[in-house]
């Protein structure tokens, strides 16, 4: 019992980034019917960023704080300059515009910071904590109270202040928006910042846990996505509450088959799910047609 | 068909053909031999990922997979097994072409994005599959001593006239594909899915189709890939290599066949240039290729989503054109003058 609670509680944490990942896929989307496929790299990107500050001998609070402020200025420049610049491609041209910034930002990161994994301080002790038996890493409270925050904030901003509104009104009719004088550009433009900015936070929360390298986003934007499908593209609840269900089964997977296979289990539920019912568990809107 | 196809495209196959026996007796050193082998393993993958792409106007991720799977069906039936090279190579055909119909049916109502995604998830379960399933594929460990071809002695230069001759027959198949009956719905559907439909074209039969070929020529292509190097990793079949694969046909041109070849034999150079500047530079670490992988995607969707060829070649006829029209005027400007000499 102690064991399967004990997985449970490590999946809730992975689920926990898959949500903010999902997230920020979902508010690209809703705003430009763009699926940002370098919403992993933002994640990679936060907890580099940050590391190599700390190696610049900054404190840990301002470097943490300018890693998320520099990721979400590269969210806003890549809307500014390559979003909007193709606004009129087709879905394949769009896909493969953000696989190129992906690869990019990847390489780029490589290139400036090599192959190696780097570990972050946790913010509190190293000391795992019992609870009932079930050990958890200070970390991971800190991670989930990240993504509750987080989470709760998008939330509110999207439903309860005129902003949100504005930004829906231009996920649901975008000519409309511009007749009441909202700029879909801006809003596209705010939806990147927003994407950036909660996208380097999860990067940063999850780095003391799991070393960060050039390389991580790929695995957390794939799963991610996964999570924003399984849940219904562009219901964001949804999208939390499969990210959560994916790191679970992803955590049982893990501890009773096999931890080699763990990322693979993650995939399979992606493929069968889009078998059965590729609309979401929560979903029926905006089916496969990604980019229209 | 072959007149057809002659008629058409007489004029590149021909040049093609020459370049293609010319390479190996200009370059004597092995190396750069060994350089087109590899170009020409990569340009089977890409042909075939140009039917879905540019044709079918689907995309696919994990064209990386189906190599892999191609070469480690080879591999392991002929090492494993015993069997000979020739067998192994149509088991790589075969096996991956059943994967990718098996995955081709299961996603064949998907479009853009969900494909996509659906394709890169593939690449990382097959990726990670053949890591853990050590007892067959020697997990990351790899395999070693494959049986190499042994085709007219199996020096380099036979190699590379035998895969040559495996991009030659695949060049020929997708370009009369491409201007059958086929190739024409295959178009139709790129332009417009519903139009397509409502003409009567069961548009997920021929997506599927096109997916399945693709796979299959991937799979040969790793076949011959595995039987070329005598060893084998998981690490060349993931989404770094898919990546470089889609460079290669988008640089060339998505719609374009020639494009695909083409953009193949760019991007290989590009490459092995960048693997021979970073021995050369110190502290160039990390992947160069990928950063300008990466810059490549994104430049060509922004300035030239077309890609090179159709770009080139609308140039070529725009230059034709401007040609022959300045030679009709100057044949006109002669006729007046004769004509007011003559009166």
């Amino acid at each position: 019992m102690t064991e399967l609670l004990q997985y449970v509680a490590n999946g809730l944490v992975s689920g926990g980034i898959y949500a903010i990942v999902a997230v920020g896929f979902i508010t690209i989307y809703n705003v430009s019917k763009v699926i940002n496929l370098a919403q992993g790299e933002f994640l990679m990107l936060g907890g580099m960023v940050t590391v190599a500050l700390i190696g610049m001998n900054l404190p840990y609070g301002l470097a943490a704080l300018l890693a998320i402020l520099m990721v979400t200025l590269i969210g806003v420049l890549m809307q500014k300059y390559v979003i909007a610049y193709v606004k009129k491609a087709n879905p394949i041209s769009l896909i493969i515009l953000t696989i190129g910034i992906s690869t990019l930002i990847r390489g780029i990161a490589s290139f400036i910071w090599g192959k190696d994994a780097f570990a972050l301080e946790p913010i509190t002790s190293n000391e795992p904590i019992s609870i009932g038996g079930v050990m958890i890493a200070q970390q991971s409270i800190w991670i989930l109270a990240a993504v509750l925050i987080i989470l709760f904030l998008l939330w509110y901003l999207m439903d309860k202040t005129i902003l949100g509104k504005k930004i829906n009104a231009c996920s649901v009719n975008p000519m409309a928006a511009r007749l009441m004088g909202i700029s879909p550009t801006k809003m596209s433009m705010l939806a990147f910042a927003i994407s950036g900015a909660t996208g380097a936070i999860a990067g940063i929360v999850i780095a003391p846990l799991s070393v960060t390298s050039y390389d991580v986003g790929v695995l957390l934007g794939i799963k991610g996505f996964s999570a924003a499908i399984l849940g219904g593209l562009g219901n964001p609840l949804g999208a939390a509450v499969a990210a959560f269900l994916l790191g679970i089964v992803e955590s049982l997977g893990a501890g009773y088959i096999s931890s080699g296979m763990k990322d693979a289990i993650a995939f399979l539920v992606l493929i069968g799910m889009l078998l059965i019912k590729p609309s979401g568990i929560f979903g029926e809107r905006s089916v496969g047609k990604g980019g229209l | 068909m072959m007149k057809q196809i002659i008629d058409k495209w007489g004029k590149s196959i021909g040049i093609y053909l020459f370049l293609m026996i010319l390479f190996p007796f200009v370059m004597p050193d092995e190396y750069y031999r060994s350089v087109g082998i590899i170009i020409g393993l990569q340009a089977i993958v890409t042909i075939g990922l140009c039917l879905v792409m540019g044709l079918a106007g689907q995309i696919s991720l994990g064209q990386a997979a189906f190599w892999g799977i191609g070469a480690y069906t080879s591999a392991v039936l002929t090492t494993k097994y015993g069997l000979p090279p020739f067998i192994g190579l149509i088991a790589a055909a075969i096996v991956p072409g059943l994967f990718a119909f098996i995955l081709g049916r299961a996603i064949a109502g998907l479009q853009g994005y969900y494909l996509a995604m659906a394709t890169l998830a593939f690449g990382y379960i097959v990726q990670i599959g053949i890591t853990e399933w050590e007892s067959v594929t020697g997990g990351a460990n790899g395999m070693i001593s494959i049986p190499q071809m042994t085709f007219f002695g199996g020096s380099e230069l036979s190699m590379y006239f035998l895969i040559w001759g495996v991009v030659t027959c695949v060049l020929l198949f997708s370009l009369n594909l491409l201007n059958s009956r086929v190739g024409r719905a295959f178009r139709a559907i790129h332009k417009s899915e519903i139009a397509a439909t409502s003409m009567g074209i069961d548009v997920r039969k021929f997506k599927l189709n096109a997916f399945v070929v693709s796979g299959m020529f991937a799979g040969i292509s790793g076949g011959l890939y595995a039987h070329y190097m005598g060893i084998l990793d998981p690490q060349p079949f993931g989404l770094h290599e898919s990546i470089k694969f889609l460079t290669m046909v988008v640089i060339g041109g998505m719609t374009s066949i020639w494009g695909a070849l083409i953009g193949t034999i760019l991007i290989g150079f590009i490459s092995e240039a960048l693997v021979l500047l970073s021995e050369v530079v110190p502290g160039l670490q990390g992947d160069v290729d990928t950063i300008v992988f990466g810059a490549i995607l994104v430049l060509i969707v922004m300035f030239m989503p077309e890609g090179l060829v159709p770009r080139i070649r609308a140039a070529f006829e725009k230059g034709q054109a401007k040609k022959a029209k300045a030679m009709a005027e100057e044949a006109q400007r002669k006729q007046q003058v004769e004509r007011k000499a003559a009166t």
